[in-house]
């Protein structure tokens, strides 16, 4: 190729000009629209079926079956809703899935942050063993726990004192601390509690502030960005989970969302308006709060995979 | 200048005598030391003890109880009892476990593969074209906010034989009957691989976009410079850099991947024929509906062997990953 032309050289990138600027400009044009309707294709991938969900939603589930089928109902009727609200438990559900997941949030933080904060900072006989010992938990299948754990649950509520109503199957706290053992979160939390300066530390025990009151007055300040991440992502989690409370809260009262949803797909008859219904008021809530704090959800579910 | 036999006269210990006091014989030494220890032991209890009592209970034991209970029979419902090394024993003739361990093998290698190779092109695209990146990133992440359950519902509506949009357009472009996607064999796993993919890309698409937004600029506009064109940027400089990582997510998406249940409850139940049965499916199967739990324990024990060793992958290839950076 003729370097001295100026314009003709494709390699360096240098800025050129004539046809062969044009030419060059034209093929990035190129790249540029079939790489965009790639990626609106992967957007209509990902949203459209939620989207979908309105017209089944919207339409009685015989008229569902109607030939030749049709996207758009003839007759847009609100009943799928109505029939949710009168003639299924889901606002009970939904309340039982807000005080599991929230139980379980506010729990494991608490606890992941005390764990996270003495094998960060106190020294003590037999700590690296311990955390090893946490540590090597960390990745044990619900699935491979499950029946031990459902036993173990079963068994405490049927002692006296502390089994039921306190604890046990169909009871809240028998739903919420077995989901709160995770060791991800203390891993987190002692990972990110000991890349905070020494010196803030030393400071105040020197002042005569006790190991709560550092914690208190002086970490947990400082790390409240990693607890909204740790929050978000065990909430998430929680709330999604479908084989624990099925198994520990199969019971009317107790029973949350995804195991509620799941019971309206029937073994022989399902109302497919009402399940389209049912799952569309679910994700609304959670796609609202999430697009008011997308930058959090992106971080937390990244922490889940990234820092461990 | 007073010397030493006047201090010993006005009975003020000489600096000597003074260490001599205020040393520790071995003993005492050991005793402080002992103390120290406890008192720091204790102290450290008041923060450990609430996260370490639900951890002993709820999951150290039920991994040790797991274990015991794969050498027993029965135990959910019936009394368990001692059967040795017999559920063991039967775990490699039971041709519903090597069909099931066969088909979530199939599943993890086709779910990977498939979404791993979209993220990485997708992240790669967003990445060269700027615009417009955070409307694709929400956009893509946003399947993930339904939990797998609600998931495979609203591919069931997806999927579904009479009103499933797919089949709409199927039919609508190439007419003829629409398909039955969970009820026949090959298929109906397809589907539980679409609806795997649908949730999972946006994480991986983010996870990758990540990774290649951390690839040190100066280096891609040296090679820039120097000739290379854009693929040959991305397969020797973005590759290399992205390795370490793409080994560790690799890791973790099997383990994730090995764990499948809930789309497959919900869309097939592993059927047709046991043809999207996975290993997670079984264990529940067999633990509350069939009562076989024998062999159910066997499996997750198993399952749980299996996580662990790659667990052990996980932070081995972490330790590589931080030698290689120091």
């Amino acid at each position: 190729m003729d370097t001295s032309k100026p314009g003709s050289n494709h390699e360096t990138g240098h800025v050129f000009y004539g046809r062969g600027r044009s030419r060059y400009l034209f093929g990035n044009r190129i790249r540029a629209f079939f790489a965009y309707l790639v990626l609106l294709f992967f957007v209509v991938f990902a949203v459209g079926p939620v989207l979908y969900l309105i017209s089944p939603a919207l339409r009685d589930s015989i008229s569902l079956f109607d030939y030749p089928p049709k996207l758009i109902p003839d007759d847009p009727t609100l009943d799928n809703f109505r029939f949710l609200f009168d003639s299924t438990r889901y606002l009970s559900w939904a309340l039982n899935t807000i005080i599991f997941a929230a139980g379980t949030t506010i729990i494991s933080l608490f606890t992941n942050v005390l764990a996270g904060y003495a094998f960060a900072r106190l020294q003590f006989p037999g700590r690296n063993i311990l955390f090893f010992l946490v540590l090597s938990t960390l990745m044990v299948p619900v699935a491979a726990v499950l029946a031990p754990t459902y036993l173990l649950v079963r068994e405490i509520g049927e002692l006296p004192i502390i089994g039921r109503p306190f604890f046990g199957l169909d009871t809240y706290l028998g739903l919420i601390l077995p989901c709160t053992v995770s060791p991800l979160g203390v891993f987190m939390m002692r990972q990110f509690i000991s890349t905070l300066p020494v010196g803030l530390y030393e400071a105040a025990r020197i002042d005569g502030a006790s190991e709560w009151r550092i914690l208190f007055k002086i970490v947990l300040p400082l790390i409240k960005p990693a607890l909204v991440v740790l929050g978000i992502f065990v909430f998430m989690i929680t709330w999604a989970n479908f084989l624990w409370p099925l198994v520990a809260a199969s019971g009317d009262d107790y029973r949350v969302l995804t195991v509620g949803i799941a019971s309206l797909k029937g073994q022989f008859v399902t109302h497919w308006g009402v399940l389209a219904a049912a799952s569309l008021m679910t994700l609304i809530p959670v796609t609202i709060v999430f697009l008011f704090f997308q930058k959090w959800f992106v971080q937390a579910s990244m922490a889940g995979a990234l820092k461990q | 200048m007073a010397d030493s036999k006047d201090h010993v006269t006005n009975g003020v210990p000489t600096g000597q005598e003074a260490w001599a006091q205020l040393q520790l014989s071995l003993d005492q030494y050991r005793r402080m030391g002992n103390q120290y220890r406890l008192r720091t032991l204790k102290r450290a209890s008041g923060f450990l003890a609430p996260y370490m009592i639900l951890w002993l209970a709820f999951l150290a034991i039920p991994v040790g109880w797991a274990i015991f209970l794969s050498f027993n029979d029965d135990g959910v419902l019936a009394p368990r009892y001692w059967v040795g090394f017999e559920n063991w024993a039967r775990t490699f003739d039971d041709t519903e476990l090597t069909q099931v361990v066969f088909n979530t093998s199939i599943f993890v290698v086709l779910a990977i593969t498939i979404v791993f190779g979209l993220a990485i092109f997708l992240a790669s695209l967003i990445n060269n074209h700027r615009r417009g990146e955070n409307f694709f990133k929400v956009t893509l992440y946003f399947p993930l906010l339904a939990p797998p359950i609600l998931g495979a519902m609203i591919w069931h509506f997806m999927l579904h034989f009479d009103f499933g949009i797919v089949n709409l357009i199927k039919v609508g472009i190439f007419g003829g009957e629409g398909v039955n996607f969970l009820g026949k064999n090959p298929r109906a796993m397809g589907s539980i691989i679409a609806v795997e993919i649908w949730r999972g890309l946006g994480f991986w698409v983010l996870f990758y976009l990540a990774g290649l937004q951390s690839v040190p600029g100066e280096l891609l506009e040296a090679a820039k410079l120097d000739g290379a064109r854009s693929f040959r940027r991305f397969l020797r400089i973005s590759v290399p850099v992205l390795r370490p990582l793409f080994l560790f997510a690799l890791v973790i998406a099997i383990i994730m991947n090995f764990q499948l249940f809930d789309s497959v409850k919900i869309l097939t139940d592993g059927g047709p024929r046991m043809g999207t049965a996975t290993i997670v499916w079984f264990i529940y199967r067999r633990m509350f509906a069939f009562q076989d739990t024998g062999l159910a324990f066997a499996a997750s024990v198993g399952l749980l062997i299996g996580t662990m060793l790659l667990t052990l992958a996980v932070f081995w290839l972490l330790r590589q990953r931080s030698k290689g950076e120091t």
